[in-house]
């Protein structure tokens, strides 16, 4: 049965958890503020635990690269720093507590993981370095910080982003701080890279998936109640929509594990109702 | 002969950072950063700095809105909830600061060649990205044995490293919690990457009191320059264990930040109108130090 009420967040939040396997180990940074920390931090945490609970009872989460397996029951707020004391106190199975430690990204421990930035274009390239010419910018930024990893040794990376507009889903990144499709599959391989890149691109209108040959983003579905015209015009890379299906929806059953077992304190994907 | 002690005065240990020198802060984002530190070098006036790190914040922030800096090499440079690092923003948007790009692991590993004295560290992962397209102290390479692409990136070759700690002895040694997180190891192994290396510690003890604990002990007597007691050093940052961070400090310096105007201002009340590091500590006031305690029941 369909749920009747839920949110666009907990939509992407239950799509994601079901694209897990069982066994994979998922990553995810801790972003801070609105917007952004609900797509780069709690939906995914969300979804991971979701996956957890469900379907893949053997998945990891990585939680700011460090926290192994925390236990989200306890807290009230989403952390807003990666290494203060109340995350040090969160419950976990494991922390991490030097580098190298626990795991061995480049070996290909981490199966998946969650990006953002400030662009990203259709081969799937994301920007999180500077708007404008690198070399004189007109905004510039923090920097690539684990981008380039993120798309390169983690066998998938999912790309979070909180704002579907035209100035942020452009034709090509001014800046490649985690690099996409260029070419392809083959185009990859080209640059020495042999596995990883980009699954989808989430955003809170839609999500792409990659044609890997062609090295293009294209439609994987589109959320409920989207003006299909409004989403071409706010993607700067050309875009269709024709027989691209409706993001399917959670059943009630679905909604009801993600509020009352995953986040009963409403903190990770916070929605109307609580 | 008896033993030279290493205990030192923050204006005599920033003597050490010379104009040009490539200097490591230790910390990792908005922790434990060698704060009063980075104020005696702005007060002293240093120049040309090269500041080469793994995840920048506050610290290079403040340096390069004092002017006192020409060049940074990290990962990330930003003040995390509290937004974008602007003093680092103005700088490269108008060509004053050269800002090289590393990813954050190699970053980091950058200082493990350092360490292990190599002349570079092997990568495998940079096609197809900016890092590579801009950087051009990164050179490609084919591997010798298996023949794949790889990129052959610079050790960091900090001329001075800072760090700031907890506990130590006048000798030099200094100990870490056991409950160390990532941001104490990043310290740690720039501590191995250097051959000056200056600690600033919230409290020096007695040898006999760090005895102790040898266990405890990440940067032995011999690898360190200067050792300087500076309570408090870590602030506006925090100190794992010892002291929060000062939310409202911090926020009031990302305000500042937002304008050269309010930043020079910002400079001249918390840097260049008072003398030293107690002064300035007067001026954060006792209350709320002692508000940013990390009082705990025993574990």
């Amino acid at each position: 049965m369909i749920a009747s009420n839920f949110t666009i967040e907990e939509l992407i939040t239950v799509t994601l958890a079901k694209s897990f396997k069982d066994g994979e180990v998922g990553f995810t940074g801790l972003a801070t503020g609105g917007a952004a920390a609900l797509y780069i931090t709690g939906m995914p945490l969300a979804a991971m635990e979701f996956a957890r609970r469900t379907h893949a009872p053997n998945l990891t989460i990585l939680l700011a690269g460090w926290s192994i397996n925390p236990d989200f029951s306890e807290i009230r707020e989403l952390p807003s720093a990666e290494f203060d004391s109340k995350l040090q106190s969160l419950p976990c199975e494991a922390q991490m507590q030097s580098y190298p430690g626990h795991y061995a990204v480049r070996r290909g421990d981490v199966d998946f993981g969650f990006g953002s930035g400030v662009q990203v274009d259709q081969q799937g390239n994301i920007n999180s370095t500077c708007v404008g010419d690198y070399r004189k910018p007109k905004v510039r930024l923090v920097g690539s910080i684990l981008l380039p990893e993120h798309m390169t040794c983690f066998g998938r990376e999912y790309l979070m982003m909180p704002h579907h507009e035209a100035r942020s889903f452009v034709k090509r990144v001014d800046y490649v701080s985690g690099v996409g499709y260029p070419g392809g599959n083959a185009g990859r391989e080209g640059l020495g890279l042999k596995s990883g890149g980009p699954k989808w691109i989430v955003t809170p209108k839609c999500i792409f998936e990659f044609d890997t040959q062609a090295g293009k983003a294209r439609l994987r579905s589109i959320h409920p109640g989207v003006d299909r015209e409004e989403l071409v015009r706010s993607t700067g890379f050309p875009v269709s929509t024709a027989d691209v299906p409706i993001t399917e929806a959670p059943t009630a059953e679905e909604i009801q594990i993600l509020r009352r077992e995953v986040d009963p304190h409403n903190v990770l994907v916070p929605h109307g109702d609580h | 002969m008896v033993r030279q002690s290493k205990r030192a005065s923050l204006s005599d240990a920033a003597q050490t950072v010379k104009n040009g020198h490539r200097i490591a802060l230790g910390g990792f984002a908005i922790y434990q950063r060698p704060m009063a530190f980075v104020r005696e070098l702005i007060r002293q006036g240093r120049r040309d700095l090269v500041i080469v790190g793994v995840v920048n914040s506050i610290e290079s922030d403040l340096l390069i809105g004092a002017g006192c800096v020409s060049r940074i090499e990290t990962s990330y440079v930003g003040l995390e909830k509290f937004g974008l690092a602007r003093n680092f923003r103005r700088a490269v948007e108008a060509g004053l600061v050269d800002a090289v790009d590393y990813p954050e692991l190699i970053a980091w590993d950058r200082f493990r060649a350092s360490q292990e004295g190599l002349p570079f560290w092997p990568c495998t992962f940079l096609g197809g990205s900016g890092i590579v397209e801009y950087n051009a102290d990164i050179v490609a390479f084919d591997c010798p044995v298996t023949g794949v692409k790889l990129w052959a990136v610079p050790p960091a070759a900090p001329d001075v490293v800072v760090v700031h700690a907890a506990i130590g002895d006048e000798y030099g040694n200094v100990a870490f919690h056991p409950r160390k997180l990532l941001p104490q190891t990043v310290d740690i192994t720039q501590t191995r990457s250097s051959d000056t290396v200056i600690v600033t510690v919230e409290k020096i003890v007695s040898q006999k009191e760090m005895k102790r604990r040898p266990d405890l002990v990440e940067i032995p007597a011999f690898r360190t320059t200067h050792i300087v007691e500076v309570p408090f050093g870590a602030h506006p940052t925090s100190l794992l264990g010892i002291y929060d961070c000062d939310d409202d400090a911090f926020e009031s310096y990302a305000q500042s930040s937002a304008s050269t105007e309010a930043f020079s201002a910002y400079l001249d009340r918390t840097v260049h109108a008072i003398p030293d590091h107690d002064a300035y500590l007067e001026q954060v006031g006792l209350k709320c130090l002692l508000a940013l305690r990390n009082v705990e029941l025993p574990a």
